[in-house]
């Protein structure tokens, strides 16, 4: 059935790199539930605001493998990749404006 | 690699090559299909659709005073009735879809080698793991509901010390209003259920791809781009939940 759009040294190392991917991704899901876990039962005390960032760290790195490898971005054309990415500082601005501004409701609330 | 993206661009309903109409220029600047193309800035502004969503989502929290704590909300186990396992279940969800959409990029490497059983199998995989995910989400929902949990009604309610303590319908009868903070329940059902709603479509879109497969129209056309698309969504969709699942369950 191959048909050669691939040899089978390319086609070796593809495969390799999607199931890499994948147990990267599961060692880093493992490791957000133990610090899920370990603060809940564990480590109560220990700042949730150092929790929550390595949380969102931990994420980003999930979601740059899944983009990257799974979606195939890394190997697509630099512009095409610009053209994607540079939307998303729109993203970045309402994240940091809603913050604030949820912050400001709480600390208007009567109680 | 290269060779695969300097095929010329075929019509997908033509099933044949069309000429190249760009003006003025042999290729096409970004060396990627159309369809290819199209499909990545539709998930660009799905996301923003999404974002738009979580960002509400983090503003009502935040300007809250107090919300529930996952780990005391999320810990039912199916087939452990009574047993607490906190974040249990939903990390089974997050890995049968990272699985799921893993099957089908290797679905996408054997439509590259035109190997039509390979892209089957692993097309079959993928959408066994979106529905296996589909029936978890139906399983979480209904947990929820069944314990009194509704879109503008929060049985969950802050202690003293600020503690996350529940309202048992069971022994003390329906809620008419909310204890804890009201819309819980709205942003939950509301965010989870349209993202489960892109993975009901996910599964649809990829049922049809593989009847497509089966049926060789991919082998005719002489090559399996569909499938790549449908991989491209099928991953978006794996990816959206990368972060509902850091909003409602991590964080």
């Amino acid at each position: 059935m191959a048909s050669g759009h691939l040899d089978d040294a390319a086609y070796q190392s593809q495969v390799w790199a999607v199931w890499k991917a994948t147990i990267l991704l599961s060692i880093v899901t493992a490791v957000e539930v133990a610090i899920a876990l370990g603060h809940f039962y564990f480590f109560p005390e220990s700042p949730r605001f150092l929790v929550n960032v390595m949380m969102v760290l931990a994420t980003l790195l999930k979601a740059f493998f899944i983009v990257g490898e799974f979606m195939h971005l890394k190997y697509e054309q630099r512009a095409f990749i610009i053209s994607l990415g540079v939307p998303l500082i729109f993203l970045v601005w309402a994240i940091i404006a809603f913050s604030i501004e949820g912050n400001y409701w709480l600390s208007m609330r009567p109680e | 690699m290269a060779e695969l993206l300097d095929e010329k661009v075929h019509s997908e309903h033509l099933d044949m090559p069309v000429p190249n109409n760009n003006e003025g220029g042999e290729d096409s600047p970004m060396k990627i299909s159309y369809g290819k193309s199209m499909m990545w800035y539709f998930l660009l502004s799905d996301a923003f659709t999404f974002s738009a969503f979580l960002i509400a989502y983090g503003a009502i929290r935040l300007s809250s005073p107090w919300w529930p704590d996952p780990n005391m909300v999320f810990n039912g186990m199916p087939f452990m009735h009574g047993a607490k396992v906190p974040l249990g279940f939903v990390t089974v969800m997050t890995s049968i879809l990272i699985l799921s959409s893993v099957f089908v990029v290797r679905a996408v490497q054997e439509g590259h080698r035109m190997n039509k059983k390979g892209v089957m199998f692993w097309m079959f995989l993928g959408i066994l793991g979106g529905v296996a995910f589909l029936g978890c989400q139906a399983w979480e929902w209904n947990h929820l509901l069944h314990d009194g949990m509704r879109p503008f009604i929060n049985i969950y309610y802050a202690s003293e010390a600020g503690e996350t303590l529940k309202y048992s319908v069971a022994e003390n009868g329906p809620l008419d209003k909310t204890l804890g903070p009201p819309l819980f329940g709205a942003l939950f059902f509301g965010i989870t259920g349209f993202h489960g709603f892109h993975v009901f479509t996910g599964v649809m879109l990829n049922v049809i791809g593989f009847i497509q497969t089966a049926n060789g129209t991919y082998e005719r056309r002489g090559h399996y781009e569909m499938i790549e698309k449908l991989g491209l969504y099928w991953h978006f969709v794996d990816l959206v939940w990368v972060f509902v699942f850091l909003a409602f369950y991590l964080l």
